[in-house]
């Protein structure tokens, strides 16, 4: 299953994801995270990406990896941040 | 004495070579090879850029632009879809390290916006700093910043608008709700401003880079001097426009 979500953050920037999904147990087996926020360093989405994958669409686990993947590589965020994303990709599933 | 900085006016350029000069600056200063240096520069032809994590297929009308003879170009830089038209762009690039620039990377784009400030004040605008990176004038903008920071570098690029034509924008971009894209053009022409609007006349692009080195050299107490992209920034810049930025691999990776 693939849906998309399109959401502004509060104060921040559009975030448009696309996350294609196991229907049956949730997890995320492709993700993609578009928009006009930043994020430095840029390449570091794609990392993002990677590490999102197999993750399930529940908001502590997502919250979880977000922040460790940020921490881990010392990713700054601006115009999104950990929540931001956390609520991005939870809506691709309503 | 003053800090000297260089000062490049390359004219108007194709959106693929004016983002391949943006990145090949960044690379020589990264190498100390080039001075803080500050770019003016124009499109041609018009152009959209998009934001590093922006989709293309998302935010362009592919065909649209093909139609009208307008070039997109993906930036290393994250942030908006821009049009550029009629506008005046600038870059900066300078070691990361340098005292001027703060390691903050939200105050820096304030630092940097202050110089377009202080220039958009020479021409008798009088603009805000809109975090994160927008400049208002009365409310409305007239400028959009982007910001990288790579190899303990910084690149700043950003547009001073003009004149804007918000219908034919709104041609070239896509809306994600085609209903409401008649309000959204007339939301977008209450919230934008340019240039021209605002002094009730036509005003040059020159004037306007005039203007915007005033602006640099009062921000950061320095004198910018007239300069050209040295042979290796060329060999560079050449190298990225045709690896790079002018390809459908680059352009629509996301």
């Amino acid at each position: 299953m693939r849906s998309q979500s399109v959401y502004k953050v509060p104060q921040g920037k559009l975030l448009k994801i696309s996350v294609e999904y196991n229907e049956k147990n949730n997890v995320i087996k492709n993700i993609w995270i578009t928009g006009d926020f930043f994020a430095y360093p840029e390449e570091a989405i794609e990392l993002m990406e990677k590490k999102l994958r197999n993750t399930v669409i529940e908001q502590g686990q997502l919250l979880e990896q977000i922040r460790s993947v940020i921490t881990e590589y010392h990713i700054q965020f601006i115009g999104v941040d950990a929540e931001g994303l956390t609520k991005g990709i939870l809506m691709c599933k309503l | 004495m003053k800090e000297q900085w260089r000062l490049l006016q390359t004219g108007f350029s194709t959106a693929f070579s004016n983002m391949a000069i943006d990145r090949a600056i960044l690379v020589a200063n990264s190498q100390g090879k080039v001075p803080p240096t500050v770019r003016f520069y124009g499109w041609n032809p018009p152009a959209i850029s998009i934001g590093y994590f922006q989709s293309v297929a998302e935010e362009i009308d592919v065909k649209a632009c093909k139609k009208l003879g307008v070039d997109y170009v993906r930036r290393i830089t994250g942030g908006g879809a821009v049009f550029h038209d009629k506008e005046v762009t600038y870059s900066i690039v300078i070691p990361e390290a340098h005292p001027a620039i703060p390691k903050n990377i939200l105050k820096s784009y304030g630092r940097i916006c202050n110089a377009l400030l202080h220039g958009l004040k020479q021409l008798g605008i009088q603009g805000t700093y809109a975090p994160i990176n927008d400049i208002l004038v009365d409310g409305k903008k007239i400028s959009g910043n982007a910001q990288t920071r790579k190899v303990n570098t910084v690149l700043q690029h950003g547009t001073i608008l003009l004149d804007v034509d918000v219908e034919t924008m709104f041609s070239l971009l896509k809306v994600s709700n085609e209903k409401i894209k008649d309000k959204l053009i007339s939301d977008i022409k209450q919230r934008v401003t340019s240039i021209e609007h605002i002094v009730g006349k036509k005003i040059h692009f020159e004037e306007v880079e005039v203007a915007l080195k005033f602006g640099f050299e009062e921000e950061f107490d320095v004198k910018l001097i007239q300069g050209i992209l040295t042979k290796e920034e060329k060999t560079l810049a050449a190298q990225f426009e045709k690896k790079c930025f002018s390809t459908t691999q680059w352009n629509h990776r996301r």
